[in-house]
């Protein structure tokens, strides 16, 4: 080892015990500081271990329990005509074997409590051709037989399904939902195999299939079996090319567009995960700055005794990195406990709404290392500056205070750089929808730099205010905050930034709640609703053919039925719902909240040629223009449509989807289920006696139920409301770190002013008004980031709820009073109790040891 | 044979329309082995000159030498490494770090220099003996009294066998007791090692053990004296006297 190896080695080594030893000597400091990583990375560790175990749950729930070799669907997931494709695979060399399958994965409603299906919520169902199965793959059974062609109205499981219904054997009959209303099934076998407990399978002969689902003569997957020796890689490809364009082998299938909403709630809160670590990044540079202030003592004599200003830096370095690993550590834990609790509470949430996925938690390994690594950065590049600024100080300086004048000096440029970027910034938020982001975050960062130059004038401004309440500190509480303007500012922005993130969290949730309101009034306009299990995404619903439909036409009571059918696609490589919509009835039944195009023109378009309305978030997601042409993969190739309206209702607006004429979806997706009904009233009907007849028949259609219009829109409102708690709890957490820089600072004031103290105490200053000078200075430090945080927060609101412009949401900006209101009481609350601590201890302090402080 | 040398040294603090003097156009030498006290009234530059001394301050105009280093040239690592091979330090505060012990504060010296830790605090275990603490190595500063504090300091200023020690003030915070035992510890460095010291103190009993005595008024040299015979403290009191009525 070089000498030189050797004597960094040595130093490290050192400064890392001191280090250790200065960090356990401030146990109370070390962990608030330590505090500061643990949220952050704990709330980002968690997001990263149950979206990929959700998303994980999801794709387990689809996949088969066919062990055929290759798998061949069309891109889009849609169903097809069997014949050609079959017979190209069946040329293919190598191929053995090639069977057409029809399967969906389906959500049972809820049927009698003596249902023999009993738990099971969800179910994959399979059509397969029984001549030749079993040339794909054996079906060994443990009771019973296996289908024989020409069974109808037969059904085999595997065996593991009786855990989920114990009452199933050979023999039982049950209700299945079908697309021409309930039936009845009978098991005749159980297959020797677990297969999946979250769907289960339940094998049908091809053509019950088709009928069950309104697929006749159709199939939307081919199993194929190839030679032992033939290279599987190899003969896919030949498959797929053979094929063409419209095929590939084992697609992800589109239920991952929940999924994809689901990422969109998660990408927030890894947002808020990332705001908590800036947070926490500037509570630990406020602290590092106090133990820099603290120790100048020991660092200075450090560098008397030779110290060079890398050792001094490192030593600071090696604490702050001390302090990241035991923090991430902290949040890695927590954050897994707190993904453990996610994990059951949204276990019943899934059960219910997509039912019988399991959600198991793994420990992910990029999760750990992704939050280990922004923990631990984090950390460090937070105490880089005071560690860096702490090297620089002569011997002499870090045993002298800085002058006033450098200090006003640094705080009047500091103004003018963040009066300037303040005044870009409101450009840009006036500029429209893309500047708003943009407009938003250098607002924050112009106050950021203008907050030093601004503690004075707004102490100025807030004295006399303080003066009523504290006569004979307030003044002394000024001075104190305008002689450390920078470390002041700090600990304001801090707050600051808490506080105004608050506001732009209920702001945003404000307008989000509005949103949802009017586009859950406007949607509406029917009398009665069919809604079906599952919402938005219909991929594991069944709908109902047009007997439905046609038997709510036929009730005297009827003015007009419009239905929505569902398919799913691709296009440019994003997944969409393709909604099918009649556009004579549909807007008599429902309505679209159009941003550009008409109505009229929109709707009468769709009924000729292939034009489309796309959602706003598909626009945005595509990167379309509104009159523009797109193509859409559909089942026998790519079509171009036309884009002749961008709109969307409550159910559609977070989903990427268009919106084309029933006879499109026909042509196109071979898809002729209702999936949503929509009943118009003729005038002065009695809707709850309508309602009775319209539930009369669902009866023989239990995938749906109706409600009465006003009823259903109420519930959506309030589904929305309740997940609202949630974003206001995440709120008032991030002002977590906002009060422990505020806690910090008070004691650092309260120490760099021990003999000052000490001398008021002497001439007669009693403890009581000591401890008034310390909480006068916190509640004027509280009026000033309160005063700072409503400013950015208004501003930030304003560009954040501008931005949703840029995906299409009209999300009108609301004057966020409530939340000001509530940011104010806030800031000054939070003060005025973080002051309690360091206004005690700066009244015990000894009056001798005060004066002999140096 | 002259270790310490200033040339014109002067240091002014403030700006160019206030400017405050703490040190005038000093030209002091200090020779290898000597035991030199600067004393003066309060303000006087003392303590400013001793910085200036031992390079942990930079002079206004004018130059340090130790030996033939021109303290001026070097850059702050320059500085930093002499401070730990050539000065040793004792401040009136004892300035030692509250999470070591004795044995580590006393080593820190020569750790930041290199020295493998288990030889620096072997070194310091010697050094603390010769201070007469060898049974308070373990302990930690606020275990320890005033005095010992003071000790381990010295300890520390001693450690690295230093060309010079400046001690600023080292008495200034101990009863008279314990003064008057580290005012002979350091007599004793210089007697035995032929250390050269240079103390500032403004207690004429502890000026007392110096071979030579400059004193300082406004920031100068006004007087000088190698005091002989018994009642040298009295002889001190006596200058400082008079410095202070004329």
């Amino acid at each position: 080892m070089t000498t030189q190896t050797h004597h960094f080695r040595a130093t490290v080594w050192q400064m890392a015990l001191m280090g250790q030893r200065y960090l356990s000597g401030r146990k109370l400091r070390t962990v608030l500081t330590t505090l500061a990583i643990v949220f952050g990375v704990a709330l980002i560790f968690a997001v990263n271990l149950v979206l990929p175990s959700v998303t994980e749950a999801f794709e387990q729930s689809l996949s088969t329990a066919s062990s055929a070799d290759i798998r061949i669907l069309n891109v889009t997931g849609g169903s097809f005509a069997p014949g050609e494709v079959l017979a190209t695979i069946a040329d293919i060399p190598h191929v053995q074997a090639v069977s057409g399958v029809l399967e969906r994965t389906i959500t049972l409603p809820t049927l009698a409590d003596n249902n023999p299906l009993g738990d099971i919520v969800q179910i994959k169902l399979i059509g397969i051709d029984p001549a030749v199965a079993e040339n794909i793959r054996p079906f060994p059974m443990s009771a019973g037989r296996f289908l024989a062609a020409g069974d109808q109205n037969a059904v085999v499981f595997a065996a593991g399904v009786t855990e989920l219904a114990p009452e199933l054997q050979v023999g039982t009959t049950f209700s299945l939902i079908t697309a021409t209303g309930l039936k009845t099934f009978t098991v005749i076998g159980f297959i020797d195999e677990q297969g999946s407990l979250s769907a289960p399978p339940m094998y049908m002969t091809l053509a019950d299939a088709q009928s069950a689902l309104n697929q006749p003569g159709l199939i939307n997957t081919v199993e194929v079996n190839i030679d032992a020796n033939a290279d599987e890689d190899a003969v896919t490809k030949d498959i797929e090319n053979a094929l063409g364009s419209s095929f590939q082998s084992d697609t992800a299938s589109s239920v991952m567009d929940s999924v994809g909403a689901l990422g969109i709630a998660f990408s927030v809160l890894d947002l808020l995960g990332f705001l908590a670590l800036f947070l926490g990044a500037f509570l630990i540079f406020n602290t590092f700055r106090t133990v820099v202030v603290e120790r100048h003592h020991d660092l200075a004599m450090l560098r008397a005794v030779g110290a060079t200003r890398r050792q001094i830096t490192t030593m600071i370095m090696i604490e702050s990195l001390l302090q990241g690993i035991v923090g991430t550590l902290i949040g890695l834990i927590l954050g897994y406990l707190l993904a453990l609790a996610y994990i059951s509470f949204i276990g019943q949430f899934y059960h219910t709404y997509f039912a019988g996925i399991t959600i198991e938690l793994r420990l992910i390994p990029s999760a750990v290392v992704l939050a280990s690594v922004l923990g631990i950065i984090t950390a460090l590049l937070a105490g880089y500056l005071p560690a860096r600024s702490a090297g620089r100080a002569s011997p002499l300086e870090a045993l002298r205070p800085a002058t006033t004048a450098r200090v006003n000096h640094a705080a009047r440029w500091s103004l003018i750089v963040g009066v300037v970027l303040m005044l870009l910034a409101v450009a840009l938020l006036l500029s429209g929808s893309s500047g708003a982001v943009g407009g938003a975050l250098l607002f924050l960062i112009g106050m950021l730099f203008a907050a030093p130059g601004l503690i004075i004038p707004v102490a100025r401004l807030f004295g006399p205010l303080l003066t009523l309440w504290f006569a004979r500190e307030g003044d002394l509480a000024r001075g104190n905050l305008a002689r450390q303007p920078g470390r002041a500012a700090l600990t304001g922005s801090t707050l600051m930034i808490g506080l105004a993130v608050l506001i732009l969290i209920t702001a945003t949730i404000s307008a989000f709640d509005v949103l949802v309101t009017n586009l859950t009034n406007a949607a509406f306009s029917s009398d009665i609703v069919l809604i079906p299990q599952a919402i938005a995404i219909y991929d594991t619903v069944i709908g109902a053919d047009d007997s439905l439909a046609t038997r709510l036409r036929a009730l005297p009571e009827t003015q007009t039925v419009a239905s929505l059918r569902s398919a799913a696609t691709e296009s440019n490589g994003q997944r969409l719902q393709v909604f099918g919509i009649d556009p004579g009835a549909y807007p008599r039944g429902a309505s679209l909240e159009f941003n550009e195009g008409q109505p009229d023109t929109a709707f009468s378009a769709l009924a000729s040629g292939r034009n489309a309305i796309l959602t706003p978030l598909a626009r945005s997601a595509l990167g379309l223009e509104f009159d523009s042409d797109f193509v859409l993969e559909t089942v026998d190739g790519p079509q171009t449509y036309h884009i002749v309206g961008v709109a969307s209702d409550v159910l559609s607006f977070k989903v990427n989807a268009i919106y084309i004429s029933q006879d499109n979806l026909a042509a196109d997706f071979h898809k002729t289920e209702d999936v949503l009904l929509y009943l118009r009233l003729n005038p002065g009907e009695d809707t709850a006696a309508a309602l009775t007849d319209v539930q009369q028949i669902t009866q023989d259609y239990p995938q749906f139920t109706a409600y009465l219009t006003s009823d259903y829109g109420g519930d959506l409102i309030a589904m929305t409301n309740n997940v609202l708690p949630l974003f206001y709890a995440l709120a008032f957490l991030i002002l977590f770190p906002a009060a422990l820089g505020l806690l910090n600072t008070l004691t650092i004031n309260t120490i760099e002013r021990t003999r000052e103290i000490g001398v008021v105490r002497a001439v007669g200053g009693t403890r009581g008004q000591i401890r008034r000078i310390v909480i006068a200075e916190a509640l004027l430090l509280g009026i000033f980031s309160a005063a700072m945080g409503v400013v950015a927060g208004v501003a930030i609101s304003y560009g954040f709820i501008g931005a949703f412009g840029i995906i299409g949401w009209k999300v009108s900006y609301t004057f966020p009073l409530l939340g000001i209101i509530a940011a104010v009481v806030i800031g000054v609350m939070l003060t005025l109790f973080t002051a309690i601590l360091p206004a005690r201890n700066a009244a015990k302090l000894d009056i001798i040891r005060a004066l002999q402080y140096e | 044979m002259s270790i310490l040398h200033t040339d014109s040294l002067t240091k002014v603090y403030g700006d160019i329309n206030h400017p405050i003097p703490a040190v005038q156009t000093v030209n002091l030498t200090v020779d290898e082995g000597e035991f030199l006290a600067i004393m003066g009234p309060s303000g006087s530059g003392k303590s400013t000159l001793l910085y200036l001394l031992g390079g942990l301050d930079k002079p206004s105009t004018g130059k340090v030498w130790l030996r033939d280093a021109d303290l001026s040239a070097l850059n702050d690592d320059g500085l930093s490494r002499l401070r730990r091979t050539e000065f040793g330090f004792v401040f009136q505060f004892f300035n030692l770090i509250p999470v070591l012990t004795a044995q580590e504060n006393v080593a820190i010296p020569l750790i930041l220099d290199g020295a493998p830790r288990r030889a620096a605090l072997k070194q310091a275990d010697e050094a603390l003996a010769r201070v007469g603490l060898a049974d308070r190595s373990t302990h930690r500063p606020s275990e320890l009294s005033g005095g010992e504090q003071q000790r381990v300091a010295l300890a520390r200023a001693l450690v690295t066998t230093p060309a010079v020690i400046l001690a600023d003030e080292p008495t200034g915070n101990l009863d008279s007791r314990s003064g008057d035992e580290m005012a002979q510890m350091l007599r004793r460095a210089v007697d035995e090692r032929k250390q050269t010291l240079v103390l500032v103190t403004h207690d004429p009993r502890i000026a007392a053990y110096a071979d030579r005595i400059v004193f300082l008024k406004d920031g100068k040299i006004v007087d000088e004296n190698r005091l002989k015979g018994q009642d040298r403290a009295e002889q001190i009191r006596e200058q400082l006297t008079k410095m202070a009525l004329s």
